[in-house]
């Protein structure tokens, strides 16, 4: 059995860090709260989230997984008002999940979560350079290197974090130095990222008050923000590398 | 000059039109010859002269109907469909309200079409020989896409395929698609699936290098040791079909995928399903970059068919290898007419970023 109440608006943000990159999902349930991990087609990029039971304003569930349809289940929550509750409710029977918004209810249709492409292996991934920035600010250089290129190097020099974007015609160099971030982890850092990926994520997160970004050379890219108070998303992407 | 009625056998082939969309034309194209028990197909064996004849002596049968009437067609389009499910020639005998009036029209991606009358009554003569396995796909609805990977597997034509889809006779929602796009639709939900089996294959261990030729389509296709990617420059040479002037044109996409419609159009799916059936089959991936000189001798487009076969026709050869992309650039340099800077500044496969794939830090 899972039972849940929770602020639609937090709800709706929650799955759009993840749908972004995903549209099936499995929801792993259990008494702790709701976990998603999941890959993009292409295993390039990888997004892990977590509601804890605290974020819900009501919370029952025996441990267990479903498959949920991303794009109708955030078709469903966009007709919820800003301050609106959604209640969930799985009918294990029919393999439906019965979602409540203010007067209206919908019974979505849930996917086999063996249908459901395979949760990916986590690398365990060592990345010296830490960097923590508030995510408007992030959003904003993505959007601007977007304009220049479809690819951007990331790196940390010195007491720096800086960004390049270099296209046919134009380029892009974007310095930050640590006294102007929120934080900084000095290290050998720099690595080129995929725009499209980029711009991808940054819807999400640049709603956040921090971003923490851990890079290293030619290696992935870990980015760790918080989702109002109890949500953590967690979002990895696999370079590119230049040809000799 | 052609009678009323027509009697022959279709290859199978039904035409679906696209003008008028969603009220379409469409109806089997029938060969006007009554005596041949097995019409002829346009070959890359024949010569163009051959395959124009061949296509303005097919009477294209018409009727006018709503694509959504696939769901539950009339007696009419049922024919159409039970035709189309066929994997042999069925004979067909057709009466037009006017005696059709000879004509011939081309097209970038369906073949050349002939002659063309409206339908008055239509009767198949001989049974439509239906694989179990087209059956089977029709009566379970799955999603298209899935439903499309099976048949292919089972060893169904990319042309029975799309000529399925075309009579919207597979999916979860049935309508008619025209034959153009549906033969585009085949290939890209093959080449995709395709692309999904291998992109946490192992990668090839040389720079391959296949070519081959068909009516004047030549293609040198070059399989690098690289994560899949796939990118096709199309070097038209003066007075080819398309290109009074000549031009060269490319695109490409990566292994994150393709967004939108390849302005190379059908040719550019068509090629990459080629490269993929090869790499798909070997349980490899590589990044492809697929060169398609188009000569003076392919001076009337004949449909993507010819990108098709041609481009297998490539992939089947032995290969030569070569142990770095330079050697490979200077091969190719030796068997097409277009000098190697004129193209390669088109081409970025050799020189962008790779994606790595996160499985790779794993």
């Amino acid at each position: 059995m899972f039972k849940a109440v929770i602020n639609a608006e937090t709800l709706r943000d929650a799955m759009e860090a993840v749908s972004s990159l995903v549209d099936e999902v499995k929801f792993s349930i259990t008494e702790k709260g709701l976990e998603i991990k999941a890959v993009d087609p292409a295993n390039v990029a990888m997004v892990s989230l977590k509601i804890g039971a605290d974020a819900f304003e009501y919370f029952k569930t025996t441990p267990l997984e479903i498959g949920v349809d991303l794009v109708r289940l955030n078709d469903v929550l966009s007709m919820a008002d800003r301050g609106e509750n959604v209640q969930l409710e799985l009918d294990e029977e029919n393999h439906k999940l019965r979602i409540g918004v203010g007067s209206l209810s919908y019974t979505l249709s849930l996917i086999d979560p063996t249908a459901i492409r395979k949760e990916p292996r986590i690398p365990d991934l060592d990345l010296p350079a830490h960097v923590t920035l508030p995510g408007g600010e992030l959003r904003r250089a993505i959007k601007a290197a977007e304009k220049v290129s479809d690819h951007v190097i990331l790196g940390v020099s010195d007491d720096e974090f800086y960004m390049e974007a270099k296209g046919d015609i134009d380029s892009l160099r974007l310095k930050i130095p640590s006294t102007e971030l929120l934080g900084l982890k000095p290290g050998e850092a720099r690595s080129l990222f995929s725009l499209d990926y980029l711009e991808d994520m940054s819807k999400s997160l640049g709603k956040a008050q921090e971003v923490t970004l851990e890079m290293g050379i030619d290696y992935p890219l870990r980015v760790n923000f918080k989702v109002g108070q109890a949500i953590e998303v967690n979002y990895l992407l696999a370079p590119r590398i230049e040809q000799e | 000059m052609i009678g009323p009625k027509v009697k022959g056998i279709t290859p199978p082939e039904i035409f679906v039109g696209r003008h008028g969309y969603p009220m379409v034309r469409a109806g089997p194209v029938v060969p006007l010859a009554p005596d041949a028990e097995k019409p002829k197909q346009p070959s890359l064996g024949m010569n163009m002269g051959e395959i124009i004849s061949l296509r303005a002596s097919a009477v294209r049968s018409e009727a006018r109907v709503g694509v959504m009437e696939a769901e539950s067609p009339g007696k009419l389009l049922e024919s159409f469909q039970e035709i189309a499910m066929s994997s042999t020639p069925v004979g067909t005998e057709v009466s037009f309200l006017k005696p059709p009036k000879p004509k011939l029209n081309f097209d970038g991606v369906a073949a050349p079409s002939g002659p063309s009358g409206e339908i008055k009554s239509l009767e198949i003569t001989t049974n439509p020989a239906v694989p179990r396995k087209v059956d089977e796909a029709v009566e379970e609805r799955e999603g298209a896409s899935i439903a499309v990977g099976e048949l292919y597997n089972a060893g169904v034509g990319v042309d029975h395929i799309s000529r399925l889809i075309s009579l919207g006779l597979l999916g979860k929602e049935r309508k008619l698609v025209p034959t153009r796009w549906s033969i585009t639709a085949s290939d890209d939900m093959l080449g995709k699936a395709m692309i999904e089996s291998i992109v946490d294959a192992p990668l090839i261990g040389d720079y391959l290098l296949y070519s081959g030729e068909g009516l004047g389509n030549h293609f040198e296709i070059l399989l690098t040791p690289r994560p899949y990617s796939f990118e096709l420059v199309e070097i038209w040479m003066p007075g080819s079909a398309w290109a009074p002037e000549g031009w060269i044109v490319s695109d490409r996409e990566d292994n994150t995928g393709k967004k939108g419609y390849s302005p190379l159009a059908g040719g550019y799916y068509a090629a990459r399903l080629a490269a993929l059936e090869y790499l798909a089959q070997a349980g490899r991936q590589a990044g492809i970059l697929a060169v398609r000189e188009v000569s003076r001798s392919y001076w009337a487009p004949l449909g993507v068919w010819v990108v098709r076969d041609a481009a297998r026709q490539s992939m089947i050869a032995r290969p030569c290898k070569f142990d770095s992309p330079k050697a490979a650039l200077d091969e190719i340099e030796k068997r097409i007419s277009t000098p190697v800077g004129k193209w390669l500044p088109k081409a970025s496969l050799l020189t962008r970023p790779v994606q790595k794939s996160l499985s790779e830090f794993i």
